[in-house]
């Protein structure tokens, strides 16, 4: 019930128009159980076997479709951004009329906090993706665990090739955007300020970097350990910083309507 | 599921050549698709599938003259959908063999176009149970689902109804890997099918199952006409092009930009839909934040991060941008373990059932139950080159892969029957912990933790 606990907080917090998106954790295991523990020969493992894939398949398909969705916006938001960088630049610059430098430095400071969500929430989308996957894994192993069934290594296998996991474009984008802002906003001597302040930070609010600390955080506990460890179970996240992330406070989840 | 499956086989089981050939087979002369190959190959970032499309062009191009202009174009998407599926097969996935698979196909086409679907995708059948495709790479654009089929309704259907069939086949198939599911495939199949030539007495082809998942739209009814595309920045850099063109996003139309665009496989659907988003997505710059959240104004915006009041703004956008990367990088890490993880499965499984075959040839001959010294020598390189081939850091993982393998083989005779999931757990553990991308500490046998 771990995986289904955490998969449900990260629902929770997650942005509110993707909570129907996720993985349907909790009818799925429903599923498995009754098919398990039905013992009737009619209700055979031929029906529930079906009856189960199907619903797989739904599954996936609701990824797929939410996935080239989201990835389609992001390629159209990623241009736009860039030209806009470039347009905010140009206006302030050699070339164009001069606002006010007050003015510039207020769009600019916009559009980097847009650009900094922007890629927050294409991390978010890339998250999305893994942890269906893994719900998708964990679902199968069950499956497999208690019909005895052989159905986890070939089905998956197809779940490696569908689109909402193959997660390179977005990957992509997200490393375009990162080098842009590091372009456009080098980091001056507000590195060091920063890993000065290892105080408890509260983050509130439904923003985009409330939702990439809970998602990494609930990564973290979801790898922690297993009580089924075994050569499929991925090995404990530990990373550096993981003291700033836990440094982060998160209120209890606000729900939006 | 009903509708969508069938129209998935060909939308999905054929490659994206073939739906540039049935959108532009039509009207345009054939030499003409291979230069859009080019460009919708970009659509996809394989270059591998690119080959395989220019093989199978190369071939069609040949074969093209000899079918009618209207059946060469539908041939042209069962025949090449034929070798993509057949290329997609484990057990024959070789690019020489798709030559020998396609041929039978060219010369059949003009017999029954209905009929195709379903003898193309029962003849590039595995006789044997379901491994799918290695060939993960090639897969990616599968589903991607083409064009107008509403040019084909007649055999559209004809596949409406006889899908139904195929997918419980494969269901079962799945399920019940060791029941002997032929007799009841053959009348299932055979049903449907009144007018398919007699080959079709083989289980429904993995290309199906491995399509079906795939069923790129989500509605049920109107499957034909609002196939998914997925966008790519050079295909969206074609659309601004055309847009700006016809005088900017307000003023295009999508049947303008369709024709501009000129992309083989692009419906109106996907360019009306993307027109619609790239409008938002210019005169409501960066609604943020998930798209039906009340919009903040920025200062808002700003305060809901809700910092210390020692952080500036532009630290706190820092700080942002640093979780951001951190979660990005493990996500990486993540997917790349997962992938390696089930390569690993997949290895271990088809060297268990080599090992299982080469069992039962040594059963009848009243040897040890111990492997013959070929089947461990071949596996040394293997393990060897998949640890290093996948792994990163390289270091530990050759010695361990071998040892893995090694010791997977002893074991195997206890485990012929079934459980599969026990081999797999034997020093796997350790690589598992040699793979991980920080030095863990702790031991491979984890106790149970409860959290």
């Amino acid at each position: 019930m771990k995986f289904g606990k955490r998969l449900k907080q990260q629902i929770e917090e997650t942005l509110p128009a993707w909570r129907d998106k996720f993985l349907s954790y909790k009818e799925l295991k429903k599923l498995v159980r009754l098919i398990s523990s039905a013992e009737s020969p009619e209700f055979g493992k031929a029906d529930a076997g079906a009856e189960f894939m199907y619903l797989l398949n739904n599954e996936i398909d609701k990824f797929n479709a939410f996935f080239m969705e989201q990835e389609e916006d992001f390629i159209i938001r990623h241009k736009e951004l860039q030209q806009r960088i470039k347009r905010v630049i140009d206006t302030w610059g050699p070339g164009g009329t001069k606002p006010s430098e007050a003015e510039y430095k207020d769009e600019m400071a916009k559009v980097r906090k847009d650009m900094v969500d922007f890629h927050g929430e294409m991390v978010l989308l890339v998250n999305y993706s893994n942890i269906n996957y893994t719900g998708l894994a964990k679902i199968l192993k069950k499956y497999d665990k208690r019909t005895g069934g052989l159905l986890r290594l070939p089905f998956i296998q197809k779940v490696l090739q569908q689109p909402f996991f193959v997660t390179d474009l977005v990957s992509k984008l997200v490393k375009e955007c990162e080098n842009t802002i590091d372009q456009v906003f080098p980091v001056e001597v507000e590195a060091e300020i920063v890993k000065e302040q290892r105080e408890a930070i509260t983050v509130a609010g439904k923003g985009i970097f409330r939702n990439t600390v809970a998602a990494l955080l609930s990564m973290q506990e979801i790898r922690r350990g297993s009580s089924t460890y075994g050569h499929f179970s991925l090995p404990p996240l530990d990373f550096p910083d993981s003291d700033l992330i836990h440094s982060f406070q998160l209120n209890s989840p606000i729900t939006t309507v | 599921m009903e509708a969508r499956p069938a129209l998935s086989i060909q939308r999905s089981g054929a490659s994206q050549l073939s739906n540039h050939v049935v959108a532009g087979g039509l009207s345009s002369s054939l030499p003409a698709l291979s230069t859009h190959l080019e460009e919708t190959c970009q659509k996809f970032p394989n270059t591998q599938q690119a080959h395989a499309e220019r093989e199978l062009m190369t071939r069609h191009l040949a074969h093209a003259t000899l079918l009618p202009a209207n059946n060469g174009v539908v041939g042209h998407i069962f025949s090449s959908s034929s070798g993509f599926s057949s290329d997609i097969h484990y057990s024959s996935a070789l690019p020489n063999e798709q030559n020998s698979r396609n041929s039978p196909f060219i010369s059949q086409s003009p017999i029954n176009t209905a009929a195709l679907p379903l003898s193309q995708s029962s003849n590039s059948l595995l006789p044997q149970s379901t491994i799918p495709s290695h060939r993960n790479k090639e897969n990616s654009g599968s589903w991607c689902t083409d064009p107008d089929f509403l040019d084909f309704p007649e055999w559209a259907d004809q596949l409406i109804t006889g899908d139904d069939a195929l997918t419980s086949n494969w269901n079962e198939l799945l399920v019940d890997n060791d029941m002997n599911l032929e007799p009841k495939t053959a009348y299932q199949v055979a049903k449907p099918c009144t007018t398919v030539p007699a080959q079709t007495q083989q289980l429904p082809s993995p290309s199906v199952e491995s399509h079906s998942v795939v069923i790129p739209s989500s509605s049920a009814n109107n499957a034909p006409a609002k196939p998914r595309m997925r966008w790519t920045p050079e295909l969206h850099e074609a659309f601004v092009e055309a847009v700006n063109q016809l005088g900017g996003s307000e003023r295009a139309t999508p049947k303008g930009v369709l024709k501009l665009m000129k992309v083989e496989g692009l419906t109106i659907y996907h360019v009306k839909s993307h027109l619609q988003k790239y409008r938002t997505a210019r005169y409501r710059p960066e609604p943020s934040e998930g798209s039906s959240e009340k919009k903040l104004t920025s200062m808002e915006e700003i305060s809901s991060l809700d910092l210390k009041a020692g952080m500036g703004i532009t630290e706190a956008l820092r700080l942002q941008m640093e979780v951001q990367k951190r979660l990005h990088e493990q996500l990486e890490i993540q997917r790349n373990l997962q992938l390696r993880i089930e390569e690993q499965g997949r290895y271990l499984q088809m060297m268990f059932e080599k090992q299982k075959s080469g069992l039962d040839k040594l059963k009848g001959s009243s040897s040890n139950p111990e492997n013959p010294p070929a089947p461990s020598d071949a596996t040394n390189e293997s393990p060897t080159k998949i640890e290093l081939e996948s792994s990163q850091r390289g270091n530990g993982n050759s010695g361990t892969g071998t040892v893995n393998a090694k010791s997977m083989l002893e074991r195997s005779p206890q485990e012929v029957c079934g459980e599969h999931t026990t081999p797999e757990t034997v020093d796997l553990e350790k690589a598992e912990t040699h793979v991980s991308e920080s030095s863990s500490q702790q031991p491979s046998k984890r106790p149970r933790l409860e959290e």
